[in-house]
């Protein structure tokens, strides 16, 4: 897998975990169940740390996207991007070194990621 | 919503020989037979929320979780160690008993919520039913699970 999109993925499920830890429902839903979520300075600094091994082009675009979508990467589940559900060109769908290579959706801009269904 | 349906026998693992924290993540992890990339981000993911508070919730349970781009569904694995693992758990007892549950980040938070709340109450129901010990067959495991469930 390409190395920036591996810290791009890492961001987003950091971001994701951010929002929820910030968002005081499921906080309270959570403190139900008996699950703490506490430490936020220990997720901010790893966001930090993260953000700072993306390459100058790339950490500018992730701020960007940031912005406007509240997230970074897309999945593409059966040649869907799932940031705006367009079909993604077949060439670079079926292309078999497709996560070797940083892919933005031709739409929405969100860098894509395949998950394995 | 039934966590039977959601577990599978191959994802159930009774003997797990790890004695860290971190390793008890890894070798729940390798059951969902992702690619070695996504193991990785899925494993620092489950790290960074134990970061950001333990997810052990005392008597003898654990139940790692987060939200990953990583997975397409809601996903369950199960593990249990004899010996138990420090898990800096609520209570400070070892953790013998590990519910791991990863969703994906555009699911709906609900269904997430409601089967962290109910592994919750059926990890409680295990921990306090006699016959979980004994269990060797993971067939037997999940039929403890449907049971205690209904």
């Amino acid at each position: 897998m390409n190395p920036q999109l591996q810290i791009l993925i890492a961001l987003q499920d950091i971001l994701f975990m951010i929002r929820e830890a910030k968002d005081p429902s499921q906080k309270k839903a959570m403190d139900k169940i008996g699950f703490k979520m506490d430490n936020l300075a220990s997720l901010e600094s790893t966001k930090s740390d993260l953000e700072s091994q993306l390459s100058l082009p790339i950490l500018s675009e992730y701020n960007r996207l940031k912005q406007r979508y509240g997230r970074i990467v897309a999945p593409v589940i059966t040649g869907v991007c799932y940031g705006c559900f367009v079909k993604i060109p077949s060439a670079i769908h079926t292309s078999e070194s497709r996560d070797a290579t940083l892919h933005r959706c031709e739409n929405c801009g969100m860098f894509l990621y395949w998950v394995e269904t | 919503m039934k966590l039977s349906e959601i577990l599978s026998p191959e994802r159930i693992n009774l003997d797990v020989k790890a004695t860290t924290k971190d390793g008890v993540l890894k070798e729940l992890v390798k059951l969902l037979k992702l690619s070695t990339p996504a193991q990785k981000n899925l494993i620092a993911t489950l790290a960074a929320r134990e970061e950001l508070g333990s997810t052990g919730v005392g008597n003898g349970i654990a139940i790692p979780h987060c939200r990953s781009l990583v997975v397409s569904e809601l996903v369950i694995v199960v593990g249990r160690s004899k010996k138990g693992i420090n898990y800096q758990s609520m209570d400070r007892k070892r953790a013998n008993l590990f519910f791991l549950i990863v969703a994906p980040p555009l699911g709906d938070p609900g269904r997430y919520l409601i089967a962290l709340g109910k592994i919750a109450q059926v990890a409680g129901l295990i921990c306090g039913d006699k016959r979980a010990k004994d269990i060797k067959q993971r067939k037997q495991f999940l039929d403890l699970v449907k049971e205690l469930e209904e």
